[in-house]
């Protein structure tokens, strides 16, 4: 059987999103089972206090970076069919200034807003009203910003393109950076907690 | 030797042991090669074959005049010739994905595809190159452009026809009609000379080349 299963036809449109509401109750949950339901432990992270937010989603990023490209080796899946996001850099950048900035102020990102409104907080039931009136006034200011929106596009690049890279090398080199971060991360928190109990 | 540095892995945490095996699996990466093009798909030569001799591959030419007339839109139509051809007459609703690009042409494995080129034997080509790429539903205009003219845009009476073939062909006329051809009316009149026009495009129609009538014994050939 080969992977992406969409892409070969196992299922169509419509069982498609049968499986992402699948999809989604897992992310999710994990999510969920992360401690990312609350604002306080999100917000640690830029405290430098509790770097659960890093090592969990770098831990998500090289698992499957990891299992993607064995399986793409093997010949599992065709990896040439998964969708990539086409990259703009400038809207990007400013794009994730923005996401940074609410992610500092209000201690969610979008997913981890929806676990929080999930489990029955109030802040993410706000913060969740605040995602569609951003997304509503999004698309009403939409025909200023659209020259922007579509500027330094790039198309679909990887990585290993980008910088003439072996694609294992780039796979290996992000492995330790993983590693050193985890380490990193693991050191900082201790060194915090000291700091902490020396006040 | 090896026992111990076992057992002095034996006593390191989940997540070392984790992170230990992350990095071996990066450092093999860097030996294991490229990801791309190393997915194979199989070809059943006995299920491609078995389609073929059914010709359940095939759609007719009236039958698609009938999808584009009921506006249907669960399947994708694709010409498979030149641009310039393309330019000049394309069946409605069909987008122009030259054979060269098909399979970055952005067509996906589960979609309907129908394919036709100006005979059959370049959509014949393309309908394996896809079968064999892993495309689910691939099927193919029979007899192409050719047949789309002779049965849809130029159709004729056959001689001598039966009720039967007069009440298929008054039908086709009005298809014909709404497709912009000119139905050959008038069985056995000699006198009438062809009128094969083809139909103007909203794009702008180059040299529309009137096509004799008489290519039916090419048939045969035709996939």
């Amino acid at each position: 059987m080969s992977a992406p299963f969409f892409k070969y036809g196992l299922f169509g449109s419509e069982a498609s999103l049968i499986v992402a509401v699948f999809i989604g109750i897992g992310f999710g949950f994990f999510l969920e089972r992360a401690g990312f339901g609350s604002a306080r432990k999100l917000a640690a992270q830029f405290y430098f206090t509790d770097m659960t937010v890093l090592k969990v989603m770098f831990t998500a990023i090289v698992t499957a970076m990891v299992g993607v490209y064995y399986l793409s080796v093997f010949g599992v899946l065709d990896l040439s069919l998964v969708y990539l996001t086409p990259t703009y850099l400038a809207p990007q950048i400013a794009g994730g200034l923005i996401l940074g900035f609410g992610f500092v102020v209000g201690g969610y990102c979008p997913g981890t807003a929806c676990v929080s409104a999930s489990t029955g907080r109030y802040d993410g039931w706000i913060y969740v009203g605040g995602l569609f009136a951003g997304i509503l006034f999004f698309g009403e200011v939409f025909h200023w910003v659209e020259k922007f929106y579509a500027s330094t596009p790039m198309g679909q690049v990887t990585l290993p393109q980008l910088l003439h890279m072996p694609y294992g090398l780039l796979v290996f080199l992000v492995c330790v950076m993983a590693v050193g971060a985890f380490a990193a991360a693991e050191w900082g928190e201790k060194k915090m907690a000291a700091k902490k109990e020396g006040k | 030797m090896t026992m111990k540095i076992l057992n002095s892995l034996k006593r390191q945490s989940l997540n070392t042991k984790l992170a230990l095996a992350l990095l071996l699996l990066g450092f093999l990466a860097i030996f294991a090669g490229d990801p791309y093009g190393n997915a194979k798909t199989e070809i059943d030569a006995k299920e491609l074959a078995l389609i073929v001799d059914k010709q359940v591959d095939h759609i007719a030419a009236e039958e698609l005049a009938d999808w584009i007339i009921q506006n249907r839109a669960d399947y994708r139509l694709v010409d498979l010739r030149t641009e310039e051809e393309f330019t000049t007459y394309h069946i409605p609703t069909a987008e122009n994905i030259p054979l060269a690009g098909l399979i970055d042409g952005g067509l996906q494995r589960n979609e309907k595809i129908v394919l036709y080129s100006e005979g059959g034997i370049h959509s014949a080509q393309a309908w394996f190159l896809l079968k064999a790429k892993g495309y689910k539903a691939v099927y193919m205009l029979f007899g192409g452009l050719e047949e789309w003219k002779d049965r849809v845009l130029f159709p004729a009476v056959p001689e001598n026809p039966t009720p039967e073939q007069l009440a298929a062909f008054a039908k086709i006329k009005e298809v014909s009609k709404y497709f912009g051809g000119t139905p050959q009316s008038g069985a056995g009149s000699v006198s009438a000379q062809p009128k094969t026009e083809m139909p103007k495009l909203s794009l702008p129609a180059g040299g529309a080349a009137p096509k004799p009538q008489a290519k039916k014994e090419k048939r045969g050939l035709l996939i």
